[in-house]
């Protein structure tokens, strides 16, 4: 066995190695996904260059949420520039306490004994798209469920055991924990099927259902709602996201052509011994 | 004008041998002619040095050293200051990007044999330098007082505490308080602003003066100075200025765009070079449910979990370390580079890199039966390529080495 380890082809190959074992490992590592009883968390894609997602998010969040939750590392102003709100519609609309100023930080509006209400403190939520990702946000307020054991009625499969109530129940209506029939999936990764061919169902419960007409929007609505909402929590954990990835290219493609330049220079020079 | 100019030049070169220095270490300071990429890791770490200092003295100024503001001064970093996310991600990419840089640089120093006589000193000057970076990382990494900023400090601290009969007062001295507070904070910050990057300042000066002493090597493991011309340079060599500069101006544009790429794309690295728990304020009250440290401390840190008692860790962390120092007297080999020496060492070099990796990966996650197993094997292969080392170059068939590079 000759092993050449002059060229950099064992390092790579040990990393490869190396990296298929990471993958293999994380599939299979048991530890409960983030999203815990929900499963895998559901995607999400932000798209932070849509402006009037942003917008409705921050209307969302200002309505629903900014009563128990600041964003207290954000400013009032910023986010109008950012969202391309007019500074006077925006304070007109969105800011209800009118002693604020516009260069004040987002600091809430929660008395101190909210901790009496629910147990903990409300978080602050400026971070929370960067702690939590966006994926579990978009998972969590999509995971109520009817749980009369709890004090507000409600629980979370994305997070089992949640202080906060369902805010937003008046718009998605009740969602309950029900009960289906499933598929049964062969081992072969197939719908397993009987003799006769008809497929093989299996009662499986944990689904979540939104009983119809109890909610102000429709599925696809709240979805929607939800996602503008979660857009807006991914600007505002880093409000230069977008803005970092548009220069990134400009950057990029300036060190590729001084990339390419120097290694133009490097050989001419190196024709002077290099024969 | 320029007559002007030339009599102050000369003015000057009397009195401070700017001329002489330039030709010494640059233009007339002769560098292996045939090197490979491996090579260029030691440059691209002076490179990341520098970046790293002025990105950190441009985040000192907003930076507030305090335990109420030094979470969101941060952040105000991130929101308030102009272009101060360019600063700080420049500062947290080139963390990470410097430790992998000083990995490859190392790592071509045991593939190359870059520390047998007469490069002992560089070598043991640049274990240092490693050892530096450590404590530097450490400290800078507790300083955004997040939530892994905290309790990694609790886990890194409290490795003192196992320290028999002195362990708990230098706990308590490293601290400065009973449990980690403002008080530790601000001394973590005068030790990373000004204290390390002194002691790493002066290390590195003395790696490269001994270095340009000694002379570099090459992948080939010949030594150059045996042919010389008539001048005295070696036939086998090039000016560094400008050959080797140009060449390692290539990297730096390679590297760049790398770092470019991170830090505008990807400055989390997935949560490996920020991670993600950091960007919740610190909380003594509230333990995260995993804590890991920055992947460039993970192959260490999966060692201090693999051996069950603290002292115990604690000390074959410690060896981890200081066994480099030492890896100039441990090789016994006639030859310097992995092209000539024999298949042990290929193998146990190989073993060596397969095992550094897996205690990094296993570093990072949680702990399960199978994977303290494999951290206890992966600990001992580790020490198995140093202490066997004396054994198998000594006694290996090994290639001739050619006389001309």
């Amino acid at each position: 066995m000759k092993i050449n380890l002059n060229s950099p082809k064992y390092l790579v190959i040990s990393l490869c190695i190396f990296i298929s074992v990471f993958f293999v490992n994380n599939i299979n590592s048991a530890e409960g996904g983030p999203c815990k009883d929900y499963g895998e968390c559901d995607e999400f894609k932000y798209s932070l260059n849509d402006v009037e997602s942003l917008q409705r998010g921050a209307s969302t969040y200002i309505n629903y949420c900014y009563g128990c939750h600041s964003l207290k590392y954000s400013r009032w102003n910023r986010v109008a520039e950012d969202l391309q709100i007019p500074e006077d519609i925006f304070f007109e609309n969105l800011v209800f306490d009118k002693s604020i100023k516009p260069g004040d930080l987002m600091v809430g509006a929660m008395s101190e004994e909210s901790v009496n209400w629910f147990g903990v403190a409300p978080p602050d939520l400026t971070l929370v798209s960067r702690y939590k990702g966006d994926d579990w946000i978009y998972s969590y307020l999509r995971a109520y469920y009817e749980d009369s054991s709890k004090q507000y009625g409600v629980n979370n499969l994305v997070y089992p055991g949640t202080a906060m109530p369902n805010v937003l129940l008046s718009l998605q209506g009740n969602q309950r924990l029900v009960c289906k029939d499933v598929p049964v999936i062969a081992r072969n990764g197939g719908e397993k099927r009987d003799v006769s061919g008809n497929t093989i169902y299996q009662e499986k419960c944990g689904f979540l259902k939104v009983e119809d007409g109890t909610g102000k929007l429709s599925k696809e609505e709240f979805d929607d709602l939800i996602y503008d909402l979660t857009n807006f929590l991914v600007y505002v954990g880093e409000p230069i996201k977008a803005t970092r990835e548009r220069i990134g290219w400009y950057v990029v493609f300036y060190f590729l052509i001084f990339t390419a330049l120097s290694s133009l220079l490097y050989r001419e020079y190196h024709k002077d011994y290099n024969k | 004008m320029s007559e002007m100019a030339g009599k102050l030049f000369s003015w000057v070169n009397s009195r401070l041998p700017i001329v002489n220095t330039f030709e010494r270490h640059l233009s007339k300071h002769p560098v292996p002619s045939k090197v490979n990429f491996w090579y260029l890791f030691g440059a691209l770490a002076a490179v990341t040095l520098i970046i790293q200092i002025v990105s950190g003295i441009w985040l000192i100024m907003p930076y507030s050293n305090t335990e109420e503001q030094a979470f969101s001064s941060i952040e105000y970093i991130m929101r308030d200051v102009d272009y101060g996310w360019v600063i700080r991600y420049i500062h947290t990419t080139g963390a990470s990007l410097f430790f992998a840089v000083v990995y490859l640089h190392m790592f071509r120093g045991l593939l190359y044999g870059s520390y047998q006589k007469p490069k002992e000193l560089v070598w043991i000057f640049g274990c240092t330098i490693y050892l530096a970076m450590m404590a530097e990382g450490f400290l800078g990494y507790v300083l955004p007082y997040g939530q892994m900023s905290y309790w990694g400090a609790q886990v890194i601290i409290s490795l003192f505490g196992a320290i028999p009969y002195i362990g708990e007062s230098l706990e308590l001295w490293v601290r400065g308080d009973y449990y980690i507070s403002g008080i530790t904070v601000s001394r973590f910050f005068a030790l990373h602003v000004v204290a390390l990057p002194l002691v790493l300042i002066a290390l590195v000066f003395l790696h490269l003066v001994a270095l340009h002493e000694v002379g570099a090597g090459n992948p080939e493991g010949v030594d150059i100075e045996e042919y010389l011309d008539d001048d005295g340079v070696p036939l086998d060599s090039v000016p560094f200025f400008p050959y080797k500069v140009l060449n390692a101006l290539v990297a730096i544009g390679v590297f760049m765009t790398v770092f470019s790429i991170i830090m505008f794309f990807f400055p989390e690295g997935g949560g490996y070079f920020i991670e993600m728990a950091n960007f919740q304020e610190a909380n003594p009250l509230v333990t995260p449910e995993h804590i890991a440290p920055v992947w460039y401390y993970a192959p260490f840190y999966t060692m201090l979990r693999a051996i069950p008692d603290p002292l115990g860790g604690l000390i074959v962390m410690a060896a981890a370390v200081a066994i480099f120092f030492i890896v100039p007297w441990l090789d016994r080999s006639k030859v310097a580079s992995i092209r000539y020496k024999g298949i042990y060492s290929k193998i146990a070099l190989t073993m060596f890199g397969v095992s550094f990796l897996t205690l990094g990966y296993l570093g990072t996650v949680g702990v399960t039966e199978i994977r303290k197993t494999m951290s206890v094997i992966c600990t001992i292969i580790y020490f198995s390529y140093f202490l066997l080392m004396p054994i198998y170059t000594k006694y290996e068939i090994t290639k001739e080495v050619p006389k001309r590079l």
